[in-house]
């Protein structure tokens, strides 16, 4: 579903991802980590586009996102994407969040719209807000709003830039179980996350990244168990011990 | 001091017979108001384009709205509308500077000023767009596209309703400006509040009658702005978000 071929991005002479090649298959969950500018954030913007890269090819679902040619906003529109910030947007109520861009982009009614915010926000467990505002909600809230409105979508992948790391802490655990149902529900997923109980839950692969490289790119058995690099191996140490 | 106060001033008629003193001025108030106002609906819409040009990723497009905002920024109004008067009508193709010519004097006075103000005011109100646009948080706008909006939509459903919203406390600055500059059209004998204000004194020698009452109706102006502003900004405060509820 989404190929990547050594795909390298830098600014000036400071390399932000070097050689970067990996894989995610149809229903598959890749769990992305690794240190602070490591580039795993820069990755998966590549994967729809908001970040240019300079060489190397991505290919999501058969289009090549780096060809002048593709539809990037096409694309896009296939590929949901949740932020650390959330990033609804504040002048809207809940439901026109989820709405606006069903009816903009694909054309949706604006009852079929509403009608399909309605049951995304069933299954967030946030129906009731649906007429608030989104400076009205928590962050956990906030969050959860925001995969309702890329699922709204109807996207055929869901890519999350450490969708729990500007929440409070006792606010983390509702995100989780909402992107936890998604993944047994067959989504498939790229998450930058440093969530490593989430990772053993359900990931299929671990991707750890280290000064722009894929360090490592593993089964989260191997990758829990027995980490090759010395990096992984440290990391591990440092946050697995709380 | 020796001054003879006589606020019935307004209510005599003018020298020239053709109306009270009170009827000049209220010409006067009319004409700026309605070239303020003119004036300012023109700023708006090209300071929205210019401003949003300046933000845009293509460098033709955001050089050229710079060097807009720098051109009528840093030229003192009051050559801005000399310029506009005297040396654009020179400037222009023959048979349209003819033309501009021989229409009424007061409408060449009017044309130009409406154009100069706008232009002017339209400069600021592109920096205001542009910091308002600035001052978004940056996920902002990667949240528009990643929804599969083009960048025009992107601006159009995600930025610009939240970044107007943003400028209206120093928008309003600017429409009260506006009103206040609008005083500089005198100078190219435009009838308006001030020029009226003086010709009163001319005509009458009661400079203090006059010009209390040439303040007072720029006060008047002023506060129905700042009120209708108020109201403005009241009306699209986001719930939630920047004082709103």
């Amino acid at each position: 579903m989404i190929t990547m071929n050594k795909v390298s991005k830098h600014y000036g002479s400071f390399q932000v991802l070097a050689d970067c090649t990996t894989q995610v298959h149809k229903g598959e969950v890749i769990v992305v980590c690794g240190p602070s500018g490591s580039g795993k954030s820069t990755l998966i913007k590549c994967v729809n586009g908001l970040e240019p890269f300079q060489s190397g090819e991505i290919v999501v679902n058969g289009v090549s996102v780096g060809d002048p040619k593709t539809n990037l906003s096409k694309l896009r529109s296939t590929v949901g994407m949740v932020f650390q910030n959330f990033e609804l947007f504040p002048h809207m109520s809940i439901s026109d969040n989820l709405a606006i861009a069903q009816t903009k982009v694909l054309g949706r009614s604006h009852d079929q719209a509403r009608e399909k915010g309605f049951k995304l926000l069933d299954r967030v467990g946030l129906r009731g807000q649906a007429d608030k505002y989104p400076g009205q909600l928590s962050g956990g809230q906030q969050q959860r709003v925001a995969i309702a409105r890329a699922l709204a979508m109807d996207p055929i992948c869901m890519l999350f830039d450490e969708p729990t790391s500007a929440l409070d802490p006792e606010m983390v655990n509702e995100v989780l179980d909402v992107m936890t149902e998604l993944a047994q529900e067959g989504m498939t997923m790229m998450c930058v996350t440093h969530e490593m109980g989430f990772a053993k839950r359900v990931a299929s692969r671990v991707i750890f990244m280290d000064q722009g490289r894929i360090v490592e790119d593993d089964s989260k058995e191997a990758f829990f168990e027995h980490a090759r690099s010395e990096r992984a191996q440290q990391f591990l140490a440092k946050i697995l011990h709380h | 001091m020796g001054y003879n106060w006589n606020w019935g001033v307004f209510a005599e008629m003018t020298a020239t017979g053709d109306d009270t003193y009170l009827g000049w001025m209220f010409y006067g108030f009319k004409m700026t108001v309605a070239l303020s106002l003119s004036s300012w609906l023109i700023a708006l819409a090209l300071g929205a384009v210019v401003g949003v040009l300046r933000t845009v990723p293509n460098r033709w497009l955001s050089g050229f709205a710079t060097a807009y905002v720098e051109v009528f920024r840093n030229i003192p109004l009051l050559v801005q509308l000399f310029l506009w008067y005297f040396v654009m009508p020179e400037l222009l193709p023959e048979s349209l500077g003819n033309a501009f010519k021989q229409t009424n004097p007061i409408m060449q006075q009017f044309l130009a000023s409406m154009v100069c103000l706008a232009l002017f005011t339209s400069a600021r109100v592109a920096e205001q767009v542009r910091s308002g646009i600035n001052s978004l948080p940056p996920g902002q706008k990667n949240a528009g596209l990643a929804m599969g909006f083009t960048l025009p939509q992107t601006y159009r459903y995600v930025m610009l309703p939240m970044a107007v919203r943003l400028i209206v406390p120093p928008l309003t600055s600017e429409f009260l400006n506006i009103f206040k500059n609008s005083a500089v059209c005198s100078t190219i004998g435009l009838l308006e509040l001030a020029a009226q204000g003086r010709q009163l004194v001319d005509y009458t020698a009661q400079p203090y009658e006059s010009f209390i009452a040439v303040t007072l109706a720029y006060l008047l102006i002023n506060v129905v702005v700042m009120f209708g502003m108020r109201w403005v900004e009241e009306r699209v405060r986001v719930p939630g978000y920047l004082g709103g509820k």
